[in-house]
């Protein structure tokens, strides 16, 4: 069996401040196997976000942070890498997408622009005739009829929907391993969102991309993701195939997550568990999921 | 603003400033117990000690008819804090309350106001106090009214701007909501909101007052002799070089000195209160 | 437009309000009642505001800025005459300012936070912190006494003589053909310039630090990062570019300030332009003259701005393309 794509064992995170250490991850793993989609979910402020910039390695950078642990991309530890190859990484084997499409696209140049920049990070030197045929069949796989009119266009000049799909576009263009989505479509809306993620969703199944799912919206881990680990202030605290975790979460912050998003069915605003001490419990693995299991 | 203060003494470069300009005030304030030949401020004349080099006990050295240069140095401090003083205090008020009524009050008004604004800040700064004071006699009383005259535009348009937007947030409506009279909105709501964009560009501006002012001296245009000003010592200064350097080493340095500790306090504020740019 | 108007109209009215009578000061002490009338008939000095002000409206359309009292030739004269070395200081040091001082401010934004960036962002502050003279004093001090690598004073060596086309030097000496001429002019230029453009250089390197800095923030920016484009292309198309923008319009009022200070720098190399006559006109209450340079400058003061928000629109998209639809 071949290494999997994203193998995440230990990794600790803290930040140095005026007023001491922020540990911000407390030691998590996770792995993602080829073609496999995971999803973490937390809330706001649990290290979901900060994990994927540690994989695509943004963090390093930051004098204050302190990373311990260790992070395989295919097999190979990437903190073994020089600094060079580790960043031709970026944009080729891995990629990203990010929560608001909209600024996410630079806003003095046209979609275009951009777009030649990606495909030139796995062809250097890519000629712009070649860069826009490219483009052109990028787009039409997210569904976008006049590529023309949009690689012409400023970001600002095209809807939120129509953003996300470039994104989508871009961050599958040169065919990578692993996909990094960032909270996609948070600032989209509703419709708009699950419409872009459902193309994204195909894609990744046709291309067998591999792909990190961070995001707080249950609804969508539930409809796009196949295992999911739940992370609760720099712990994971469960993880489980997506099925199972939902129908019987285990540990006691799964629950009160749960049972925190409003039922359409009415019934009011939940119950909350109101005693937080009981959310650091130690991590719960559904049978037949824990990692040392799913890596045997 | 006790906060303030403690980050402002944390902050290396801000305390090399908050140190600059402690060293300019107090200096200015005690400059008769400092200085060792306070009468030099006058029309005194020792011509037997004139255009010395710098030496105990002048350790600026001495200007052409023999006066101590540091104690003229020190007393020109005196001068431009006064002058940085009242101006601001003139035309922060006014500039501030232009800006107010135009940025809340909208309509007629606010073309009007800014109108005549822009025309204030469409001449160059220093040419629009250069032909204020032309206009007038040369002293310090009409230095300072040129010099506010070219000031007060610019805090009308921070303060517009700061207005305009604060305009639209939720506190300013649910005053309005209320009933609150226009004056009660604009000087109790959205003045209290400005101050700290306001007290930033002050603490700038006070070392771009002096700096302004000793051009204007520098030009002629400014406070007469004797009375010790900076910019007229470097222009008198400046006719005997390089013989006799420090006649205008010493002044100008005293001008970088004070202008650079406003700015180092001003440019901490900025990041720690925010404000314009 | 209404702006210049504006400008017009204030200046007039300064020149207007100040005490003394301008026909006694023209005419000097000993000249008789009736010439004294005389020259009031004739500068309508005994019409109402608004209807003097229509009259020097009318001039000036004509481009009559009326006589100088000072130097008993006609103002536009005397400006035309020196109003070119001083454009020509002017230029040279928006050209000095903007190449520094933005290369200085992408450096210090793209090393933020460290040594770089402290060390740069204390010497612009250091540049804005003296008045222009002060830099010229210093300069002359260090290279044309202690170094003597620039000449003291001047526009051009008085061995050369070369005919006046434009009243711009390097250009006139271009024209005539004459390179040594030429090199001389920009030997001589270089000190006077430099001085001036200091304070716009620390300024420029001071804005456009902090607006890429601000921008570095942006999500495009760590867009551009995850998907690894190289750190200098980031730098240039993603940090810069976007935050030109806002500094342009800034560096615009910077330059266009420089000519008020160019009148600092030029009195101390003695360089012959617009600085002399200004202050000689301003001490002696010389009104058409003093309105007649104010205007001028305030003029180029707003021409300078109208090609910085002209620049401004062709590089910002947003503009660009809401101008392009209506």
């Amino acid at each position: 069996m071949s290494a999997p794509t994203l193998k995440i064992d230990d990794l600790k995170l803290s930040f140095k401040t005026w007023s001491g250490t922020a540990q911000v991850l407390h030691g998590i793993s996770l792995h993602i196997k080829k073609g496999e989609r995971v999803a973490l979910v937390g809330e706001s402020g649990s290290g979901k976000s900060v994990t994927a910039r540690i994989v695509l390695g943004m963090l390093q950078q930051l004098k204050s942070a302190r990373i311990a642990g260790s992070v395989e991309f295919e097999g190979v530890n990437l903190e073994t890498l020089k600094p060079a190859s580790r960043h031709a990484l970026r944009g080729t084997r891995m990629s990203m997408i990010f929560q608001d499409p909209t600024s996410s696209l630079n806003p003095v140049y046209p979609i275009f622009a951009q777009f030649k920049e990606v495909l030139e990070r796995a062809q250097p030197g890519i000629t712009n005739e070649k860069a826009r045929e490219k483009a052109i069949s990028a787009l039409a796989d997210v569904a976008i009829n006049e590529p023309d009119r949009v690689l012409d266009s400023y970001a600002f000049q095209l809807s939120g929907g129509m953003n996300q799909r470039v994104m989508i576009a871009m961050a599958l263009a040169n065919n990578p391993a692993l996909l990094l989505a960032d909270e996609p479509g948070t600032a989209l809306d509703v419709t708009v969102q699950a419409q872009t993620l459902k193309l994204m969703s195909e894609l990744v199944k046709k291309h067998h991309t591999s792909v990190l799912f961070i995001s707080h919206n249950l609804g969508v881990v539930r409809e796009f993701a196949d295992r999911v680990y739940v992370i609760y202030k720099g712990n994971i605290v469960e993880q489980g195939p997506t099925e199972r975790l939902f129908d019987d979460p285990k540990h006691p912050y799964t629950r009160a997550l749960l049972s925190a998003v409003p039922r359409i069915t009415g019934g009011g605003i939940p119950d909350l568990d109101d005693d937080p001490g009981r959310f650091t419990a130690p991590l719960v693995a559904h049978e037949g999921y824990s990692e040392r299991e799913l890596l045997a | 603003m006790k906060k303030t203060l403690t980050i402002l003494t944390r902050n290396p470069l801000s305390l090399i400033g908050l140190i600059l300009v402690g060293i300019v005030v107090l200096s200015a304030i005690f400059a008769d117990v400092i200085t060792p030949f306070p009468e030099h401020v006058g029309a005194v004349v020792d011509f037997s000690n004139f255009n010395k080099p710098p030496q105990w006990p002048n350790i600026f050295g001495t200007d052409l008819v023999g006066r101590d240069l540091f104690t003229r140095v020190v007393y020109a401090y005196r001068i431009s804090l006064v002058l940085g003083i009242v101006v601001l205090a003139i035309a922060v008020p006014v500039g501030v309350a232009i800006g107010l009524a135009a940025g809340y009050l909208g309509g007629w008004t606010e073309y009007l106001l800014m109108r005549i604004t822009d025309v204030f800040l469409s001449i160059p700064p220093l040419v629009l106090a250069m032909s204020v004071m032309g206009l007038l006699e040369p002293t310090l009383t009409n230095g300072m009214i040129a010099v506010t005259v070219m000031w007060w535009p610019w805090y009308t348009r921070l303060v517009y701007n700061l207005a305009r937007s604060e305009k639209e947030e939720g506190y300013v409506l649910a005053a309005e909501v209320i009933g609150a009279s226009k004056a009660h909105i604009m000087v109790r709501e959205i003045l209290p909101n400005c101050v700290p964009s306001i007290l930033t560009k002050m603490t700038l501006d006070f070392g771009f007052v002096i700096l302004i002012a000793s051009s204007l001296s520098f030009l002629g245009l400014g406070v007469q002799p004797p009375t010790p000003d900076l910019g007229s010592m470097v222009a008198e200064g400046a006719k005997y070089l390089p013989d006799s350097w420090w006649l205008t080493v010493f002044p100008g340095l005293a001008i970088l000195i004070a202008v650079f500790g406003f700015n180092l306090i001003g440019d901490a504020l900025r990041e720690i209160l925010g404000g314009d740019q | 437009m209404i702006v210049l108007i504006g400008v017009s109209l204030l200046i007039f009215a300064i020149a207007r309000v100040i005490p003394g009578d301008p026909a006694r000061i023209a005419l000097g002490p000993n000249a008789t009642a009736e010439a004294v009338v005389a020259l009031r008939d004739k500068l309508h000095l005994n019409d109402s505001f608004l209807a003097q002000y229509g009259y020097f409206i009318a001039d000036l359309l004509r481009g009559d800025l009326g006589l100088s009292l000072y130097t008993n030739r006609p103002v536009m004269a005397d400006i035309a005459q020196f109003l070119p070395a001083t454009l020509e200081l002017v230029i040279v040091s928006g050209i000095m300012m903007v190449a520094m001082g933005l290369p200085l401010g992408i450096l210090s934004a793209r090393h933020r936070g460290g040594w770089i960036d402290h060390t740069v962002r204390l010497v612009t502050l250091l540049g804005v912190s003296a008045p222009a003279f002060v830099w010229a004093v210093v300069l002359m001090l260090v290279f044309s006494y202690f170094i003597r690598i620039f000449p003291i004073a001047g526009r051009i060596s008085d061995s050369f003589s070369i005919q006046t086309v434009t009243g711009f030097l390097l250009i006139d000496t271009l024209i005539a053909g004459d390179f040594r001429a030429f090199g001389n002019t920009v030997w001589h230029i270089i000190l006077p310039a430099f001085a001036l453009a200091l304070s716009g250089i620390g300024q420029a390197a001071r804005l456009v630090r902090s607006n890429m800095v601000e921008t570095y923030d942006k999500p495009f920016i760590e867009m551009a990062q995850a998907y690894g484009f190289p750190e200098k292309r980031i730098a240039r198309r993603y940090a810069f570019r976007p935050s030109l923008i806002p500094s342009l319009t800034i560096i615009g009022l910077d330059f266009a300030a420089m000519l008020g200070s160019a009148f600092l720098v030029e009195a101390v190399y003695a360089w012959p332009g617009l600085s002399r006559y200004g202050v000689a006109v301003i001490l002696r209450k010389d009104l058409n003259a003093i309105v007649g340079t104010v205007l001028v400058i305030s003029a180029m003061f707003l021409i300078v701005n109208l090609i910085v928000d002209l620049l401004v629109s062709i590089i910002n998209p947003r503009i660009r393309l809401s101008q392009r639809a209506s």
